[in-house]
């Protein structure tokens, strides 16, 4: 039986076609995404109601319920509950919710862009359009990133929002209501104003090496100090032959407010890093630490997502990553194993976080923020920025390999 | 069997005849062997069928050419450009529906022809209004994929294809979930799209429809092409089956079976509740026919009805099946 192009049944003549004529070339097989396909990927995520629904509650919708629930408690019973916003709330709600939903979220999206295709079956339709495996798994990166950053930047401006415009008018430094922003003069005039408070409350520390512990000294220790006017330990002034057993030597008003003074230039520097409201310093630099933790939540879901071809396992790995084992293991200290635990991405996530934020609940960041936190296994920044780079290129080749190697 | 082959060596120089061109192509899954030294040769311009039971090989085979998974041995070319060293070339052209047409449920029909589109060249997007009216489904472009039947699915796909201005279609099972009215359309449509000079690979177990659509065939069994070739010459080689209704068809059966009609090589003679089933060899004259008449009608038996039956591709088909089947 012979085949012969030409004498196929009633056929016509065989059309033999080369390129066609004007068609724009279109770099099919490169592996840079075009920015049509890009913007496609977006439209395939945005349209996702659901998931859009429940990124939108995680991100955005949770800070903004806690912080209307706390405005709304502080309006009507103002004694009982401070006001909403406020540093203490900010550092609360940066590390401690948006921290890590943020992750979550962002995991959750890059783990449905990774898998989604396969699962809907449309992977082999774009497959047969013979556009490069490569370049359809590197369009998946900006669109999800153009969906989760803007989402998590918009939580995190209700965050800054409230927590500044709310904040407390009065800072409490060591039980006393002290104003805030000022400067070391300012707080030692306010200290000669309020020396009873400030002797009797504020940290004391005298040393040999103390300046003027003499004169701290001889004030403090022949005071007696007792509830005050606004329930906070005051000075009893008791004078001579009044009930009880006299002083030997009361101090005089003068003595009492230098001090003051004295003790308040002690208690500065804690004093400086208590704020009001966060700074613009240290709001730019957790968003862009909050952002950079999307990223990465987004990057290592879409790698996992593509090589699993399944969303749900995917998202609860993520999950128990972020949830469980990040905390485990950046706290407890395992010998042998302290540089495979410094591999770990939240860990060198918590590294980077800004100076005065806590991180993983508690702690207290201090002016190293997750550096600084004691209660962290340390590492370095320089290993922590490589922790996160490898995190990022590693997940992304698993993913891009597994999607070019798949069967469609 | 014999095969023309190119005499072109060059396939990147000279356009190649042939719109799907494989020698030795095989796949494995561990032991079982689902496409088995496959030599398959389709010409460009025609539609083409491709058959075979259940299990036989055929979408593992497309799926292969399209690259949506690797062969294991042979080569193969799709038009003329060499698989998988110019995937992205020749599939610029290719367009093909396997399996089950799926897509996003949570877009419409446009959207995901609009996602398909940005993975092709540019003109593409502006195909896709004129994909969907060629299809019937434009009406409904706007609504989810979701909401869509299963033959409504069908048409996205074909339009899926349609939006890359194909050279090549390779469309398996299209009429699968598509009512009488939606088979005839889908029907029409590719011989339509043969009409415009494109190539259309039909995958199928549905004979009749092969047979109406089709120029050529080829038949898989068991991962291997056994007979590839135009309808019209595969068909001239099978039986020729004449039915007979008659008064008594016992008698009339052994009165053909005494004669030297009823006693060549490849005649046989089934006698059933109604008349007789005889079955001729291949290029049995009208004389013949009429041989059988006036035996019958001396033996004193009366003829209601004699009819020829056209051979089939499906009797030819179950011929070359069974046959194998046989022979295994």
């Amino acid at each position: 039986m012979t085949i012969r192009p030409s004498a196929v049944g009633s056929a016509p003549a065989p059309v033999l076609l080369g390129e066609p004529v004007g068609v724009t070339p279109d770099h099919r097989g490169s592996w840079i995404p075009s920015g049509a396909l890009i913007a496609t990927r977006f439209m395939e995520l945005r349209k996702r109601r659901g998931l859009m629904v429940t990124l939108t509650l995680v991100t955005v919708g949770i800070p903004t319920v806690f912080m209307v629930i706390r405005l709304l408690l502080h309006a009507f019973a103002p004694k009982s509950y401070g006001p909403a916003g406020g540093y203490d709330i900010y550092t609360a709600l940066i590390s401690g919710v948006l921290y890590v939903f943020g992750f979550i979220v962002a995991a959750t999206l890059g783990a449905t862009a990774g898998s989604a295709d396969l699962t809907e079956g449309m992977f082999r339709h774009l497959v047969v359009t013979g556009r490069s495996r490569l370049a359809l798994y590197m369009a998946r990166i900006p669109a999800g990133l153009a969906i989760i950053l803007p989402l998590v930047a918009v939580g995190f401006t209700v965050v800054c929002a409230v927590c500044v415009f709310a904040a407390p008018t009065q800072l409490q430094f060591n039980g006393v209501n002290v104003p805030a922003n000022l400067s070391s003069a300012g707080l030692e005039a306010w200290a000669a104003d309020h020396a009873d408070e400030v002797i009797c409350n504020f940290g004391i520390r005298i040393g040999p090496s103390t300046p003027n512990g003499s004169t701290i000294g001889a004030v403090v220790n022949n005071v007696l100090c007792g509830n005050g006017p606004g329930g906070g330990p005051a000075i009893v002034k008791q004078p001579p032959g009044s009930q009880g057993q006299p002083l030997p030597s009361q101090p005089s008003q003068v003595q009492i407010t230098e001090a003051a003074r004295l003790i308040a230039t002690m208690n500065y520097a804690d004093y400086a890093r208590q704020f009001l409201y966060p700074s613009n310093s240290l709001m730019i630099k957790s968003g862009l630490w909050l952002e950079l933790e999307a990223v990465i939540g987004f990057i290592v879901g879409l790698g996992l997502g593509s090589l699993i071809g399944q969303r749900t396992v995917a998202v609860v790995l993520m999950i128990v990553l972020e949830v469980v084992l990040t905390p485990i293991l950046s706290r407890v200290r395992i010998a042998h194993l302290s540089n495979l635990q410094r591999a770990v991405v939240g860990l060198a996530t918590a590294h980077l976080a800004p100076g005065g934020l806590p991180v993983f609940g508690g702690g207290g960041g201090g002016p190293g923020g997750g550096g600084g936190n004691p209660a962290l296994l340390p590492e370095s920044t320089t290993v922590a920025v490589c922790v996160i780079v490898a995190w990022l290129v590693c997940w992304s080749v698993l993913g891009a390999w597994r999607m070019m190697t798949r069967d469609a | 069997m014999t095969t023309a082959l190119p005499t072109s060596t060059d396939k990147q120089a000279a356009p190649s005849p042939w719109a799907v061109e494989t020698h030795g192509l095989t796949k494995r899954f561990g032991e079982n062997v689902a496409v088995n030294g496959v030599e398959l040769l389709v010409p460009r311009g025609c539609a083409f069928g491709y058959l075979g039971p259940n299990g036989a090989g055929k979408t593992t085979l497309i799926r292969v050419l399209l690259g949506l998974t690797h062969a294991d041995a042979g080569t193969m070319s799709l038009l003329g450009h060499p698989v998988p060293r110019h995937r992205d070339k020749a599939l610029a052209r290719v367009g093909a529906i396997v399996d089950e047409p799926r897509f996003h449920g949570h877009l419409t029909g446009r959207q995901n022809l609009q996602i398909l589109a940005a993975a092709r060249e540019r003109e593409a997007r502006d195909r896709i209004g004129p994909s969907l009216e060629r299809v019937g489904i434009l009406h409904r472009a706007d609504d989810k994929v979701s909401k869509y039947s299963m033959g409504m699915r069908q048409r996205l796909g074909v339009a899926a294809c349609l939006i890359g201005n194909p050279q090549l279609l390779i469309l398996d099972e299209p009429m699968n979930g598509l009512d009488p009215a939606g088979m005839q359309d889908m029907r029409e449509m590719i011989l339509s799209l043969v009409a415009e000079g494109r190539t259309v690979v039909l995958s199928s177990h549905l004979l009749d429809e092969v047979e109406r659509t089709c120029d050529a065939v080829a038949i898989v069994d068991r991962g291997s092409v056994v007979r590839q070739g135009p309808i019209s010459e595969l068909l001239a080689g099978t039986s020729l089956v004449l039915e007979v209704e008659c008064s008594d068809p016992d008698r009339a059966r052994a009165l053909i079976a005494a004669t030297a009609i009823g006693a060549a090589d490849g005649a046989s003679v089934t006698a059933n509740p109604t008349g007789l089933g005889v079955s001729l060899p291949a290029g049995t004259g009208q004389d013949v026919i009429a041989e059988i008449n006036r035996v019958l009608v001396e033996g004193r038996i009366s003829v209601y009805r004699l009819q020829v039956l056209q051979a089939s591709l499906e009797s030819w088909f179950l011929q070359v099946t069974s046959r194998l089947g046989e022979s295994q």
